[in-house]
């Protein structure tokens, strides 16, 4: 057996008449407890009930939360008695670091973090930015981490606390990420955010110019990436521009496909794919094909855009057949 | 190292129903994370049996009737159902109802067809519109709350889970703020992510989204950006975002809004099979790829992308949006009516 002396052995807790689970004659998916987890969920019902917000509460919730870090109402009670006894906060944070080094992260460690960060109200959120950035590299694409910095930029600067300065060090930081790994989607995201939604992005401000050069710049770097394809078309829709005026940069990746559209690109002031393309470039890209329908069909040249539909759906995209042969019959 | 495994090619039935009879007797201490929330894993496995058609066979009526007394145990006196007894302290105040937990019960409740003449359906109004913020979102817990309401919990799982309700007991939610708010989610994608501004589209958040505006009687607005994005999603199986690996939980979410959405029949569902087929575990349940250890949340989830093909003769038609079989879901309907 383990050396776990229970609770009720220990002096600290002797006064508390622990509060057992009422699991009823015949529970549906019971959980085999261990011995401390159920000795501390007896004695945090008791205390729960009495309202104790006392340091020894913040010891067993932190005990609890340990063993199980999903725990929303052992969560809330402990934040709760953190403004009741007016702890400092700064601390409490320390302990989410360590929280987050354990892999103790879930959904309640990001949430009380949030609260956290909303209490302590700093000057400018740069150190938490800092720390986020650093927990983002050897997970680049957690949601939940992703979601905090969204948050976190949202937070501080409907606070005015965000400069100018900042925005510009952000975006410079998300083209490293995309820089390091062309490919991660989350990154994209907040390269939308910082550059479109955000009030103020510098996106907005030039037609869609400089975000359209972007996204075709990272297209010729990596001709199969879903992410800056997906990109580049939420930019078209955005600004609402026809797609068949970049043609020129995408013809290229469309060679091994019949399909062959004329394109003019002696206006043409975008970049165009490099010659010769990247290496170990299988040809031709789909993504490529589906661009080009999509220009077709804006043109209402349905026949060559359904050509291309059924070239995806017969050979180039056998895994979405299905869907390209809908796409061309909806041209017809 | 090991040569690769034998894929599993055949759909494994009895495995499957001996997984989840398991898992509804005894969890493993490595299940305390779900203590909160045993009333969902409840709902995995009891769904599972249903949809496997085992219901009947191998659980015995008091059985059922004795699970539904430790359901009822659940519901709050003034409303909406809490997510095990973890906090059963007879004061409402330490274990108020669980928005996600109040879904998974009063739909396990069915799945046992359980008459429904204590479901206290007032209550539940209450309760769900007390979980309603102005910005159109929930909470999973009443909102009054300032710690349940700031943040980023309230997100469009909530508003999933509250639509259920709603449509099951007919609780005519204002919608109009509801469908702003989801649409505010919809990001550059196509596809729909947690929160509005929340920077990327995930399987999970769009089916939720898409399921919760269709049960609301809306059309979510250009709904051909979120079926290409959603059928750009499958590599085999489904991934739940690009350039992730595929996940059996995403060919029932993915898999379920392109069915609601009216185009099931685009699913390449023979490539989509081989893959949930191939996640089989040996002992039965599902793990989240091959070869991974099976758990509730993924195996039901496995079982429902089957179940929505409607390809294995021994599984029942799955309602989409209720996520629960058919025939569960008429009977709950015509109960509602029943009891009203
Ligand atoms: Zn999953």
């Amino acid at each position: 057996m383990s050396s776990y002396i229970p609770l009720s052995h220990r002096e600290q807790w002797a006064d508390i008449t622990p509060i057992p689970q009422d699991d009823g004659p015949d529970p549906l998916v019971p959980i085999m407890y261990s011995t401390e987890y159920r000795d501390a969920m007896d004695h945090f019902r008791a205390i729960s009930l009495a309202k104790e917000h006392s340091e020894r509460a913040l010891e067993l919730t932190e005990a609890i939360i340990r063993m199980n870090p999903a725990h929303y109402t052992v969560w809330q009670f402990r934040m709760a008695t953190l403004l009741a006894l007016n702890k400092d906060l700064e601390t409490e944070l320390e302990l989410m670091n360590e929280f987050a080094r354990e892999n103790l992260k879930s959904y309640q460690v990001w949430h009380h973090r949030l609260l956290l960060l909303t209490e302590i109200s700093p000057q400018s959120p740069s150190k938490e930015i800092d720390y986020i950035h650093d927990s983002l590299l050897p997970d680049p694409k957690n949601y939940h981490t992703w979601a905090y910095l969204h948050w976190l930029y949202s937070h501080f600067s409907s606070l005015g606390r965000i400069s100018e300065a900042d925005w510009d060090r952000e975006v410079r930081w998300c083209e490293e990420m995309l820089r390091t790994d062309g490919r991660n989607n989350s990154a994209w995201g907040w390269r939308w955010f910082l550059m479109m939604s955000r009030p103020g992005g510098k996106g907005t401000q030039d037609g869609g110019k400089g975000e359209i050069t972007y996204a075709l710049k990272a297209i010729h770097l990596i001709p199969h990436n879903v992410s800056a394809w997906n990109y580049l078309r939420g930019i078209l829709t955005h600004f609402k521009l026809p797609l068949a005026p970049l043609s020129p940069a995408v013809v290229p990746y469309t060679e091994g496909s019949t399909a062959f559209a004329p394109v003019d690109s002696s206006s043409f002031d975008f970049p165009l794919p490099s010659v010769p393309l990247p290496a170990h470039t299988p040809l031709p890209v789909p993504l490529a094909l589906e661009f080009q329908a999509d220009a077709l069909a804006e043109q209402r040249r349905t026949g060559e855009a359904s050509a291309i539909f059924a070239e995806l759906s017969q050979q180039f995209d056998r895994m979405r057949a299905g869907y390209w042969e809908y796409r061309r019959r909806a041209c017809e | 190292m090991d040569p690769p495994r034998a894929q599993q090619r055949t759909f494994r039935r009895n495995a499957h129903v001996a997984y989840f009879q398991r898992c509804l007797r005894a969890l493993p201490t490595a299940a305390q994370g779900h203590d909160p929330n045993r009333i969902t894993i409840a709902y995995f496995c009891l769904s599972a049996l249903d949809l496997l058609g085992a219901l009947d066979d191998h659980v015995a009526l008091e059985q059922r009737q004795s699970w539904a007394d430790w359901i009822w145990s659940l519901q709050s006196p003034s409303g909406g159902f809490r997510g095990s007894p973890y906090m059963t302290t007879l004061d409402d105040h330490t274990s108020p109802p669980h928005l996600p937990s109040t879904y998974t019960a009063l739909m396990t409740l069915a799945v046992l067809r359980a008459p429904l003449d204590r479901l206290n359906v007032p209550g539940l109004i209450s309760f769900i519109s007390s979980c309603q913020c102005p910005d159109g979102s929930f909470s999973p817990l009443p909102a009054a709350d300032e710690y349940i309401s700031a943040g980023f919990q309230n997100d469009v799982r909530m508003s999933y889970c509250a639509n259920v309700v709603a449509d099951v007991i007919d609780a005519g939610l204002p919608t109009q703020t509801q469908t702003d708010f989801i649409a505010r989610c919809k990001t550059w994608e196509g596809g729909y992510a947690s929160r509005p501004g929340v920077i990327e589209s995930q399987g999970g958040t769009t089916y939720c989204s898409v399921a919760a505006l269709s049960m609301m009687g809306t059309i979510p607005e250009e709904p051909a950006a979120s079926i290409r994005w959603l059928l750009q999603r499958q590599i085999g199986g489904f991934q739940g975002r690009p350039g992730k690996l595929e996940d059996v939980c995403y060919s029932f979410w993915c898999g379920a809004a392109i069915t609601i959405l009216g185009h099931a029949g685009l699913i390449n569902a023979e490539a989509d099979r081989a893959f949930l087929l191939a996640a089989q575990s040996p002992l039965g349940g599902f793990g989240k790829e091959p070869d991974d250890y099976p758990d509730p949340f993924h195996s039901y989830l496995a079982l429902a992308a089957l179940a929505l093909s409607h390809q294995d003769g021994g599984l029942k038609q799955l309602d989409p949006r209720w996520n629960v079989s058919r025939e569960t879901a008429n009977w709950l309907r015509e109960e509602m009516i029943r009891v009203a």
